[in-house]
């Protein structure tokens, strides 16, 4: 192994926050079509950084890597502290790749450029920040931090209800954010220790009564930022009004804060409380995918239906968390990564088909897949991505629920049952999304929408759909790759329950250990 | 029955037809569409003729007529340009005489299930089954098997005939314009229609060389003659009909979505719709890509200035090709007028308006929006599948 490059997790912080600095200081004079070459710039020198970090990480350690560590603020318990595990790293990569898209499809006709492109950046680099943290302080400061450049991307560059949909998104995401606040200072009082370290022999000292109050706190908080029913009606509306890359990234990656802070702080700092209430998060999973299926089969706006897939798909990263076993949290992983993906590929395709029809109803397209005059490599691509959302071997998607119920399964039945179900509501509503839009003859209207002439999508609009399509099937076709950076931290996060499970005897082992370093 | 008419919308093209004005709307436009278009269609049915010709002279009852389409000699390097589909879509043709064959109307048809027709089937079966011992058996076993064999080559022969006529008439036609003889739809209306009167009489013959014996297939005593036997048949089986098998759109006749009278059926060209959905009828798509092949620079250049460029360019020849077969059955209407439109008699101009509305109202589901589109970029939704329809013309 070549020698390690030294400061890489500050450089990944680095290279965003200088970029979006720079872009908003120095990018006065320049043409949007400079501002958006120089984001991409940045964020190709963050991927290249990343990949330099993958390259160096050593994925049989189930330890945090490339430890830095700096005091900053001791008397608040602030401190500079950050370092990657097999857990945030893919999800780094994830960011690194759905920034660098949503860049690319920003259209250089977007108004104020100087403070669009400054803010996306912002966001890569807080977004970078949080899953790098590895101070409970510092992971606030960061989750915070993206909180205010994405409300502005959507009040000012959303739709025409961007002010409702900006302001429902900041009142629950700052609930969000307070509540897990309280949950962390919570701890630091509770533990008297005001070092904010994740420090999980600390936590799991405590008694069971404030364990479940501090987790619940957690919980919440991040069950709105995942969100899950019954927290979830900010993101439709949000998703609604955001513009395409901004779509992007919520599902892509911000959601995914959520899921990381469950894995991160609930499972691994309050495992006895945890394992209490796992039955009942279960069962609350079931529930948010049953519900985010059946509405998503409601919907006649694409967006919407896309986002309330999300809400269903996210719930089986929570029953995976209830669970948490080495097999269900690797799901867990799998099923973020495999999200992140799709539904990011999902918003790509949803967004070139409202920017040549100027409509995402589904009462109204039809046809789309029409080889001459319709969108058909949107069609295929939509066909691709609904087919890995549905679960269809080969692709991203079935690996994930594979491996989310495999771990499930044996803990909670009903709840997995229920949640397989919903993975068939997810063909229903797919389909009928696919039917509709792209098969058929093609509807085209004089002086209505669509158009009675669509206009051509260019390669630089397809291309990075096409790029996430072929991420959707080589993680499908080979998802060891992700499975062997991430088993040992995985695992890793899942023995402080394993333990507890053993300590409470037989009749309370909710699933038998395999141990997945042999994969 | 005019009395009816003040609210239908096709009261105007009947008003346009009874003063002798072009079904498609007058524009330097829609000029340069059709006459280039008809061009590069004249350039098709010259090849589609002649093969359609071969294939009946020298195919005739050939039990494996695996090299029909090679009527210009068969050799290693058309065969690769066959195979690699560069070349012209003769089955396009296949399609075109079977559906005339399959719906039947006119003289044609009518001298094919003739006792006539009948004796000249047993002499064709009585000189070959002294050659062709597998003929003579299939032949004594199905004794319709080789009559309804010699009835598709005759269609076939007869076809040839009639597009070697329009392949003329058509390049003919684009000649006219570059010697700026023609200049309005109009004229391209009464152009083809003096073409098709011109050609009314001639006669159709077709004849085989049966070792070494010379067969009438259909002989001159027969008396087919271009127009009325052939040509009207087409219009009608190609144009209007149609056969609503031969696409990937589904059909269910069980629920009546097919006419149960074959004369209702309106899957033909005028009824296709340009989109290429694959839908029901005659796939036009390969015509489309024939004309492709062959259009002519000036309107290539301008389909690629127009709609998608390139990527559409079936979907505008195809918009272009139906102006045209407007034309071409505004012609084949003006042509078979039962009375001059400048007859002073009156139950003269009932007896035309009677003959424009019988034709109109097969077209009621036709894409009569194509007439007045200016510019390949429009087209609208088609009308439903139609359940039933209006009466079939009766020219």
């Amino acid at each position: 192994m070549s020698p390690p490059i030294p400061f890489l997790p500050s450089s990944l912080l680095l290279a965003p926050l200088v970029g979006s600095l720079m872009v908003a200081l120095l990018g006065g004079g320049a043409s949007p079509s400079w501002l958006k070459r120089g984001s991409l710039g940045v964020l190709t020198v963050q991927l290249l950084l990343m990949v330099g970090l993958l390259l160096q990480f050593d994925p049989t350690m189930g330890q945090i890597q490339f430890l830095e560590q700096a005091p900053w603020l001791g008397n608040l318990g602030l401190d500079y502290h950050l370092g990657v595990d097999g857990l945030s790293l893919p999800l780094l990569l994830i960011n690194g790749i759905l920034s660098l898209v949503a860049v690319a499809i920003s259209p250089l006709t977007t108004p104020r450029p100087r403070s669009y492109f400054s803010l996306l950046l912002l966001i890569s680099g807080a977004v970078n920040g949080a899953f790098l943290a590895q101070n409970l302080l510092l992971f606030f400061l960061f989750y915070e931090l993206e909180l205010i450049p994405l409300w502005l991307l959507i009040a000012v560059w959303g739709g025409q209800r961007r002010a409702y949909a900006a302001t429902k998104f900041l009142i629950f995401t700052a609930v969000s954010g307070v509540l897990i606040l309280v949950g962390f200072l919570g701890l630091a009082l509770a533990t008297g220790s005001l070092d904010f370290s994740i420090n999980p022999v600390l936590s799991q000292q405590l008694g069971l009564g404030t364990q479940l109050l501090l987790m619940g706190a957690l919980l919440v908080g991040f069950g709105i930022k995942i969100p899950l029913f019954p927290f979830h009606s900010w993101l439709p509306d949000a998703h609604t009004e955001a513009s395409t890359p901004i779509s992007v990234l919520l599902a892509g990656v911000l959601l995914k804060l959520g899921t990381y802070g469950l894995l991160r702080f609930c499972v691994s700092l309050f495992p006895q409380a945890w394992l209490l209430l796992a039955p009942g998060l279960a069962v609350w999973a079931a529930v948010s995918v049953l519900f985010g299926s059946l509405t998503a089969i409601a919907q006649t706006d694409m967006k919407r239906m896309v986002a309330y897939s999300s809400v269903g798909h996210m719930g089986y990263v929570l029953l995976a968390a209830a669970a948490a076993n080495p097999i269900s949290l690797l799901g867990a992983l799998l099923q973020m990564l495999a999200h992140g993906l799709i539904s990011g590929l999902m918003f790509l395709l949803v967004g070139v088909i409202y920017q040549t029809t100027g409509t995402r109803d589904l009462t109204v397209l039809r046809g789309l897949l029409n080889p001459q005059r319709g969108l058909p490599l949107t069609g295929g691509l939509m066909i691709l991505a609904v087919m890995a959302s549905a679960g269809i071997p080969g692709m991203a998607g079935f690996v994930a629920e594979l491996m989310v119920f495999r771990g499930s399964l044996l803990s909670f039945p009903l709840a997995t049952l229920l949640s397989m179900a919903g993975s068939g509501l997810t063909a229903v509503y797919f389909l009928l999304l696919v039917n509709r839009a792209f098969f058929g003859r093609l509807g085209t209207e004089a002086g209505g929408k669509p158009p009675v002439l669509l206009p051509l999508a260019g390669l630089a609009q397809q291309t990075p759909a096409v790029i996430l399509a072929g991420g959707v099937v080589l993680m499908g076709l080979w998802p060891q790759g992700v499975v062997d950076l991430a088993v040992a931290s995985t695992s890793a996060l899942s023995a402080p329950a394993a333990s507890i499970t053993t300590m409470a005897g037989p009749n309370k082992t909710p699933a038998p250990l395999v141990p997945l370093e042999t994969m | 029955m005019a009395a009816n008419l003040s609210s239908d919308p096709l009261n105007p093209l009947l008003e346009r037809l009874m003063h002798g004005l072009p079904l498609l709307t007058e524009s330097s436009t829609h000029v340069f569409e059709v006459v280039g278009v008809l061009e590069s269609y004249g350039e098709v049915l010259d090849a589609y003729s002649k093969n359609l010709i071969y294939q009946g002279e020298q195919q005739f009852l050939n039990p494996f007529p695996v090299f029909r389409f090679f009527h210009d000699g068969l050799s290693l390097g058309r065969l690769w340009r066959h195979l690699n589909h560069d070349r012209i879509n003769f089955e396009y043709a296949e399609y075109c005489q079977k559906a005339m064959l399959w719906h039947g109307t006119g003289g044609l048809d009518a001298f094919l299930d003739s006792e006539h027709f009948a004796s000249i089937c047993k002499q064709v079966m009585h000189i070959k089954q002294r050659h062709d011992p597998l003929l003579g058996l299939l032949s004594s076993l199905f004794p319709q098997f080789l009559p309804e064999l010699i009835r598709s080559a005759a269609t076939t022969h007869a076809l040839g005939q009639f597009w070697r006529v329009m392949s003329d008439l058509f390049l003919e036609l684009a000649r006219a314009h570059r010697q700026k003889q023609i200049d309005s739809i109009a004229a391209i209306v009464a152009f083809v229609k003096d073409g098709l009167v011109a050609a009314a009489g001639l006669p159709i013959r077709y004849g085989v060389q049966l070792h070494g014996t010379t067969v009438a297939i259909l002989p001159e005593d027969a008396g087919l003659t271009f127009l009325m036997d052939v040509a009207v048949p087409y219009v009608e089986a190609v144009f209007l009909r149609g056969m609503p098998f031969l696409g990937t759109l589904s059909f269910n006749a069980q629920a009546t979505q097919i006419p149960h009278d074959q004369a209702l059926f309106s899957y033909g060209a005028l009824f296709a719709d340009p989109l290429p959905t694959m839908g029901a009828g005659i796939p036009p798509s390969l015509l489309m890509q024939d004309m492709y092949r062959h259009l002519p620079h000036d309107l290539e250049a301008w389909y690629q200035d127009h709609g998608r460029g390139v990527v559409d360019m079936h979907v505008k020849i195809c918009m272009s090709f139906q102006k045209a077969m407007f034309c071409v059955t505004n012609g084949a209407i003006n042509g078979t007028m039962p009375y001059g439109l400048d007859d002073p008699d009156s139950s003269h101009q009932r007896a035309n308006r009677d003959h424009c509305m019988a034709w109109l109202g097969r077209l009621r589901q036709a894409q009569l929006n194509a007439l007045d589109a200016n510019g390949p970029e429009a087209i609208s939704i088609p009308n439903q599948p139609p359940l039933s329809h209006g009466q079939p013309p009766t020219p």
